[in-house]
């Protein structure tokens, strides 16, 4: 009887659960979403999914609640997007290139692998900056270098983590100039950058364009180069990286929207259109502008690729990060 | 000037009709907490942070800060009533409270602890108003490794401050700061004791922890109290009398100094203000012999403290990051999850919220005063609910709180097996306050610890050249050394163990 009734209540519960999906994609989205930023709330990544939320919470109709799960260099929201139900109901932000380096880096035991995500559609590419205190003695990235290679291992430079874009700048950095070598630190982020810089705990920082621009743009810091082959319109006057010599270090942070793997086609398509409506909206624009965040929509095929091809080159770089001494 | 313009800023944020009703529920819900004997004001604060999950965190913060030092004004109610100390600081209040009520001058009692307390607490603010800026402003130019051993002179001032020895202050601590290290680790980003629970990798939340450690263990260690009896006495008459004025004012005054002082030293908890300033009212007093017969001062004089203690502990966690007690430790779990880090960087980036927060307690003492004089006779009459009721209906919404926490019932786990152990640390007396700080700051202690290392490339002499680094790191051993030999005297020990 009791074995009678479980059966029972099982069938009900399946049954439930396939008309529930079957009807989830034509209503979708009929509960508010959650929208992951898997760092924590302030920081420029969580400033930019707030403002896409909000316009993009008007078109479905229903609440997009931005969640940060910050923690581990975003091992630990990530982590949680892909356990999660390929509804559509959770989505989050994946950065690459750390998440691909949260997958490649073997310590970390990540249990998720760049298979795990359904890329939605990219949002931002911030390109990497290099800049140091307003009175520092390095006025052009030659001068760091030159002194890198005087004295190997005696400058103290900073990223925003281990593995992260700017971790990986660095190490672009000394493969382009044989010879210099830095000695790495790793902070938590661009305020902590900020604080360390200026009370002359380290001596050089990797960042990102729209982390730092308004602090080059009112002199408190200085700007060296700009890590791409084309000048930054938030920064027009600082070199690049290609300009001064070093073509190859080129580095971004690059932040797009993801689901868990097997999200049915149909509602990645939608979430596309109503996403990428939201990113080309004036408000959006305006808002990530004003903070020197460069925006990059990609969507389907391009966005797939630039995954790709930023798994490789993450995977190159953290293995050399692996066997690098201290 | 420019403290000016921030403070009025946040008084205008903090008089925005929302903040004003999240000052105005918080100081409710800390008075009901300090009433209510058995549950303390860090059992309150944790068992109320889910309530304020959906605020935005000014309102939560308020809110919360509300409910910790609310708290402090409510256990006083107890103490006169009913003899017993609603949260442990009123526990000095008892001694003469508790007479002056059986005098049949209960009001009178309240009375001048809910002035004493609002001028505590005021003064106190205002301290921290001119002093928490350039503390922060200077501790804005340490460096990692400075902040390595500031929290490191933190941690040992309350392993040794706070337990019976330093051994179990010690083993406590450590075990904090082993617990703060499950999940993956901060820089490297390997899983760490993690036993292969997908649940573990985000490390045991703080806040079921601490609901558990205070919330749960307190009422399961409440229902072996006895039930005590509900004194009849005057409340009508809360005004004292000129004579009695006479005698308090100075007692407020030097309990005020007191209890501010004793606020800016970690791990000194919320209990030996209120002792100091008692001992010292009767040491002056030219009649002694009132003390423990309902001296007036020996009411006005501990209360005082305790409020200003409340409030003047605020300092070294808003400028330093630095938690000086438990309640104050859980307060600093409310900043983290709302995605802020207490500490000098928060005055300079979220200026807004820190002032809001900062002018939220004057009006939140004010409050206090109004809710404590006229309404008095309101809260007496919920110490007649049956005790019984009262901790079925906490366990339920501690239970309720945990889940909302992230939706998982992992967490209502953890909450209940802390709160068991919780229990069994209390009756073996094991001090739970060096747990909580090691829990809280391990996190940052860990950081600050690598990023060091990783400016010298490993080498430790880093923690040694840089002068200041090196005068914290000698203030930490001697205060370890100095709890060693048992300099504290006894009563400072027992007093704090709680």
């Amino acid at each position: 009887m009791l074995k009678f009734a479980k059966c029972l209540s099982v069938a009900a519960i399946v049954a439930a659960a396939l008309t529930g999906t079957a009807t989830a994609q034509q209503d979708f989205p009929n509960k508010p979403m959650q929208l992951m930023v898997a760092f924590p709330a302030g920081g420029s990544t969580d400033i930019a999914a707030r403002v896409v939320a909000s316009i993009a919470e008007k078109a479905v109709g229903q609440p997009i609640v931005v969640v940060n799960r910050g923690g581990a260099g975003g091992q630990i929201g990530w982590t949680e997007l892909v356990r999660q139900k390929p509804d559509g109901y959770y989505i989050g932000f994946i950065n690459l290139p750390a998440t691909n380096t949260v997958i490649l880096d073997p310590e970390r035991r990540a249990i998720f692998n760049e298979k795990d995500f359904t890329p939605i559609i990219n949002q931002v590419l911030d390109p990497g900056v290099i800049w140091v205190r307003a009175d520092s003695p390095y006025k052009t990235v030659q001068d760091l270098i030159d002194a890198a290679k005087k004295s190997p291992g005696t400058i103290r430079a900073a990223t925003t983590g281990i593995l992260s874009d700017d971790h990986l700048a660095i190490l672009m950095t000394e493969e382009a100039a044989p010879g210099a070598k830095f000695r790495i630190v790793h902070l938590d982020g661009g305020a902590t950058q900020f604080k360390e810089i200026m009370g002359g705990n380290v001596d050089v920082a990797f960042d990102n364009v729209g982390s730092i621009v308004k602090r080059v743009l009112s002199g408190e810091v200085r700007a060296l180069t700009v890590l791409d082959d084309v000048r930054s319109k938030f920064m027009p006057n600082v070199p690049t990286s290609k300009e001064a010599g070093y073509p190859t270090v080129i580095s971004s942070s690059t932040r797009g929207i993801a689901g868990p793997k097997g999200m049915p086609a149909p509602l990645v398509a939608k979430l596309q259109g109503v996403l990428k409506k939201a990113m080309e909206d004036p408000e959006h624009v305006k808002k990530l502008e004003d903070q020197g965040i460069a925006i990059k929509i990609m969507i389907g095929d391009e966005y797939e690729k630039y995954f790709a091809e930023t798994h490789a080159k993450a995977k190159k770089y953290t293995e050399w990060a692996k066997n690098r001494p201290m | 000037m420019d403290t000016l313009t921030h403070l009025m800023a946040g008084l205008s944020a903090a008089l925005s009709l929302q903040n004003f009703a999240f000052a105005l529920i918080g100081c409710v819900l800390g008075t009901l907490i300090g009433v209510l004997p058995g549950l303390g004001p860090a059992a309150g604060t944790a068992i109320l942070i889910p309530l304020t999950f959906k605020l935005d965190p000014t309102g939560a913060l308020i809110m919360l800060s509300a409910i910790y030092y609310g708290a402090m004004y409510g256990g006083t109610i107890t103490s006169v009533l009913i003899n017993v100390p609603g949260e442990a600081a009123s526990v000095v209040t008892c001694i003469d409270g508790h007479q002056m009520a059986k005098q049949g001058r209960g009001g009178t009692a309240l009375g001048i602890a809910a002035i004493g307390s609002f001028v505590g607490g005021i003064f106190a603010t205002f301290a921290l108003v001119i002093v928490a800026p350039p503390l922060a402003q200077v501790a804005l130019k340490f460096g990692p490794p400075e902040f390595f051993a500031l929290m490191l002179v933190g941690l040992c001032l309350i392993t040794g401050l706070g337990g019976r020895s330093l051994l179990a202050g010690l083993v406590m601590a450590v075990l904090g700061l082993l617990i703060a290290m499950i999940g993956i680790d901060p820089v490297r980003g390997a899983p760490r004791f993690t036993l292969g629970i997908p649940s573990l990798y985000d490390g045991l939340g703080f806040i079921p922890v601490v609901m558990g450690l205070f919330g749960v263990a307190e009422i399961l260690l409440a229902v072996q109290q006895p039930h005590r009896q509900v004194i009849k006495t005057d409340l009508a008459s809360l005004i004292p009398s000129r004579e009695e004025w006479r005698r308090s004012i100075g007692a407020i005054g030097r309990g005020t100094g007191i209890g501010f002082f004793l606020g800016l030293i970690p791990g000194v908890g919320s209990i030996i203000p209120t002792f100091v300033a008692y001992v010292f009212e009767k040491r002056l007093s030219k009649t002694p012999e009132r003390f423990g017969n309902g001296a007036i001062e020996g009411v006005a004089a501990p209360e005082s403290a305790n409020n200003a203690y409340a409030n003047a502990a605020m300092i070294p966690l808003l400028t330093l990051g630095i938690p000086s007690s438990p309640t104050i430790a859980v307060l600093m779990g409310a900043f983290i999850i709302n995605g802020l880090t207490p500490g000098p960087f928060l005055f300079q980036e979220r200026p807004d919220l820190v002032w809001a927060v900062i002018a939220s307690f004057f009006l939140g003492n004010i409050l206090l005063l109004v809710l404590n004089l006229p309404f008095v006779g309101l809260w007496a009459r919920i110490l007649h609910l049956p005790y019984q009721y009262v901790c079925v209906g906490t366990l339920t919404f501690c239970i309720i709180g945990a889940y909302s926490l992230q939706q998982n019932v992992f967490d209502i786990y953890v909450m209940i097996a802390c709160g068991v152990i919780g229990y069994g640390m209390r009756k073996i007396d094991m001090p739970i306050a060096p747990l909580v700080l090691g829990l809280i700051l391990g996190p940052f202690l860990e950081k600050s610890l690598r990023t060091s290392l990783e400016m010298s490339a490993g080498d430790f002499s880093i923690f040694f050249t840089r002068p200041l680094c090196l005068v914290l790191l000698v203030l930490a051993a001697v205060v370890l050394v100095a709890s060693a030999l048992r300099l504290p005297p006894r009563e400072i020990r027992e007093a704090s163990a709680g």
